[in-house]
């Protein structure tokens, strides 16, 4: 695990220790916790995966390939 | 039902902010050289006409969100579907505004800081005003936006000394389709973008002032973006133009003896801040609606972290970003921001007159 791996994991706590504090404050339905963990965990692993050099396949390639599967780009 | 209300005059303001957004670094119309004029023009006109079916959407729909038209007309499946795309797309929309901004202020004022610092930051203000509410925005935006074409004014104004006025002739040199591709292009690249506003509509507080608010704010851009092309194209030729990544950034660098370089970040920070609040409100509201949670506000923080994390991951570089936006965008913005529109349009047409025949047969 590098630095940055590290700045990460912390940016992101304190992120979810702030909102977590609203909701519960809130007291907020079963359903913004599930969309709120889909959301951050989505977000954590790939900022790890970018942190750690292994740059996944963005979304911008998938709809260019799309795209140039149904021949609406060369 | 919606409470919280906007003026007309915010809707305008937020309405140019939005359509300055990125435009103000960023050259839509670039691909065709020296006519990019008639782009604007034609991509322009054909912009309006996008923007009013927008509004004429909304107004055959008062009140009504794009998820509730949505569900309405479609029903609840495919309108859920569609729903949840559209949430992507104002999603996607808000990193690459994002990422424009993080590539401009690393390339030009910040260059030593990591871009994901620079996002970082916008982005804490902009959730901070995104959770202040639509009327904030609002308020914001009136105060702020009349800054940008004042910028644009002063740095037109200080170049008069250094103009070509014959660089955009010849006129049509390489044929009419550079022209129309740039011209799709201006259409989809801020005109379309606009569908985002389909989730703002239902909070004017006077209806009946939509369309002339919508038509005003179209006007206005498409007069700014002629002007801003014609002091650009004169001052740096149409070579310069196509070489150069930021086009407004290399003009204001050419005043002489007067560096207002800070203002094209401010009109950056502005626009460009409009928009990604106006979508990541768009994205929120819709999600929440999609799942029944009352306080949209509950789901800002983690879209806008999706934001942040997506426009990082979203392009390689500067080069990829530019490539993308002007060989992709505009074909993958077409079903969400013409198709899909104008399929509403016509079902909420067909709607409104089966109901006026309703209710004269019940007075007949």
């Amino acid at each position: 695990m590098n630095n940055i791996m590290i700045i990460v994991l912390a940016v992101f706590a304190v992120l979810i220790v702030y909102d977590l504090q609203k909701f519960i404050k809130k007291k907020v339905t079963a359903k913004v916790y599930v969309l709120y963990v889909c959301f951050m965990a989505a977000s954590l692993t790939i900022s790890l995966l970018l942190a750690a050099g292994r740059r996944p396949s963005p979304p911008s390639r998938w709809i260019e390939a799309i795209f140039k599967m149904i021949g609406v780009l060369e | 039902m919606v409470k919280t209300q906007i003026s007309k005059i915010q809707l305008f303001m937020l309405l140019l902010g939005f359509l300055f957004g990125s435009t103000v670094i960023m050259t839509p119309t670039v691909g065709a050289k020296n006519d990019g004029w008639l782009a604007i023009l034609v991509g322009g006109a054909a912009g309006i006409l996008l923007m009013g079916v927008y509004s004429a959407i909304a107004l055959l729909n008062p009140s009504k969100t794009l998820v509730d038209i949505l569900m309405e007309r479609l029903g609840k499946v495919a309108g859920n579907i569609l729903a949840v795309l559209y949430i992507w797309y104002f999603i996607h929309l808000a990193s690459l505004v994002f990422r424009d901004f993080g590539e401009f202020i690393c390339t030009v004022t910040f260059p030593e800081t990591p871009m994901i610092v620079v996002i970082g930051l916008f982005a804490v203000v902009l959730l901070y005003a995104v959770n202040s509410g639509i009327e904030v925005l609002g308020r914001l935006s009136e105060l702020l936006v009349p800054i940008i074409p004042i910028v644009i004014f002063i740095i037109g104004l200080s170049l008069i000394s250094v103009h070509d006025f014959t660089a955009f002739l010849p006129i049509l040199e390489n044929g009419i389709t550079p022209v129309l591709k740039a011209a799709l292009s201006f259409l989809t690249f801020p005109f379309g973008e606009t569908v985002a506003f389909l989730m703002v509509f239902p909070h004017l507080n006077k209806k009946e002032k939509l369309k002339k608010v919508v038509f005003l704010s179209a006007g206005i851009i498409i007069l700014a973006g002629t002007v801003i092309f014609f002091r650009d194209i004169s001052v740096l030729g149409s070579d310069l133009m196509a070489r150069a990544t930021f086009i407004p950034h290399l003009t204001s660098l050419l005043i002489p003896g007067l560096n207002v370089e800070p203002l094209v970040d401010i009109n950056l920070l502005i626009g460009g801040g409009i928009k990604i609040s106006v979508c990541i409100y768009a994205a929120s509201k819709a999600l929440c609606q999609i799942v029944g949670i009352d306080d949209y506000r509950t789901m800002t923080g983690a879209i806008t972290t999706f934001c942040v994390v997506l426009s990082i991951w979203v392009h390689e570089s500067t080069l990829d970003l530019f490539s993308w936006s002007e060989k992709v965008w505009p074909y993958y913005s077409i079903p969400f921001q013409i198709v899909i529109p104008l399929l509403l349009l016509l079902l909420s047409l067909r709607r409104s007159k089966s109901s006026n025949k309703k209710e004269k047969s019940l007075k007949g």
